[in-house]
């Protein structure tokens, strides 16, 4: 075999690997592991509602796609076909947890009043739901 | 003494009167999808919060978009860096009435066609919408539905140059929500 050809293997062979590396990273890139992440704050349900109520936009700043990790009374719980969500602090001031799928089972133990800490992944602020956590885990 | 019982009384009277016809959700869903010959994008949020007033016919909804799922992580990374860019433009809202709402009988079980009129704001933009949707009223349950368009360009949302032909300008969004009394 020439050199020639044998760089144009070698290329070819290079190509075609980064290609499929490419192919997979796309489709088979797994999911962020919320679970698995260490916390970026940690702090009462009370405190991160007061600071997004405070500024919003300094709230979105600071926690925005964070993963963070509260504790607070639960204050209401809601079951249906989107899922679960349980809202710490109360009604009004809510930190709104979506419970990951995995950890549904847990979450049905968990009461009105309970006292609970969660971690999950911070989506941002509105008026109606209050502070979002998504892909919430169960801590204890 | 008796006085302020009095004015406590009446301030919750007209607080409940000011309820009684006010519907709301914090767990409604909206799924996009994106279809081009070459590939289909599909995202769903089922964290739509939104209050209906039955009376006046006023409608709210509200989104985050981190809030919406996809089932390859990179669409996800995608979607809120490079379109929707949801650090700058972390919520989506529309503030609306249902213009036909005195054809609407709440009371009665039934489906009824509902004329939804409003301005949105995705991306940093507001525009004006006129859509369809559809109220059904079943033992008190309120839930509304609606297929609609949108055009990327309209909110400038940018697609990169190599996926131009594969990206269409409309996405369509499929509203679901299932009110309850607040």
């Amino acid at each position: 075999m020439k050199l020639g050809q044998k760089i144009i293997l070698i290329i070819t062979g290079i190509v075609l690997v980064v290609g499929i590396g490419a192919t997979c990273y796309v489709f088979y890139k797994p999911h962020r592991n919320i679970a698995k992440e260490k916390p970026a704050f940690k702090m009462e349900a009370s405190g991160l509602f007061g600071e997004f109520n405070m500024n919003e936009d300094l709230g979105n700043e600071k926690f925005g796609d964070q993963v963070i990790q509260v504790t607070g009374k639960v204050a209401e719980i809601t079951i249906d076909d989107n899922g679960i969500s349980i809202i710490l602090n109360n009604s009004m001031e809510a930190i709104n947890c979506t419970i990951d799928a995995q950890y549904e089972e847990r979450a049905r133990k968990i009461e009105f009043g309970d006292s609970v800490t969660i971690k999950g992944r911070c989506d941002g602020f509105d008026m109606i739901m209050g502070v979002v956590l998504s892909k919430c885990i169960i801590i204890e | 003494m008796k006085l302020k019982y009095f004015l406590l009384t009446i301030f919750i009277g007209l607080m409940w009167g000011s309820y009684a016809q006010k519907y709301i959700t914090k767990s409604g869903r909206i799924d996009i999808v994106s279809n081009s010959p070459l590939f289909t994008v599909e995202g769903v949020n089922k964290k739509v919060a939104s209050i209906l007033n039955t009376e006046t016919g006023e409608l709210v909804i509200s989104m985050l978009i981190r809030s919406f799922e996809f089932e390859e992580a990179l669409m996800e990374e995608q979607f809120n860096g490079n379109y929707m860019q949801s650090k700058t433009y972390p919520k989506s809202i529309f503030k609306g009435r249902i213009s036909n709402i005195k054809e609407i009988d709440f009371a009665k079980d039934g489906k009824y066609k509902a004329q939804i009129e409003g301005k949105i704001t995705i991306h940093g933009i507001t525009k004006e919408i006129r859509e369809q949707g559809l109220i059904s009223i079943s033992e008190k349950m309120i839930s509304a539905e609606s297929e609609f368009y949108i055009s990327l360009s309209d909110f400038d949302i940018k697609i990169e140059k190599a996926f131009k032909n594969s990206i269409d300008d409309k996405v369509l969004l499929k509203v679901n929500f299932k009110f309850n009394k607040q």
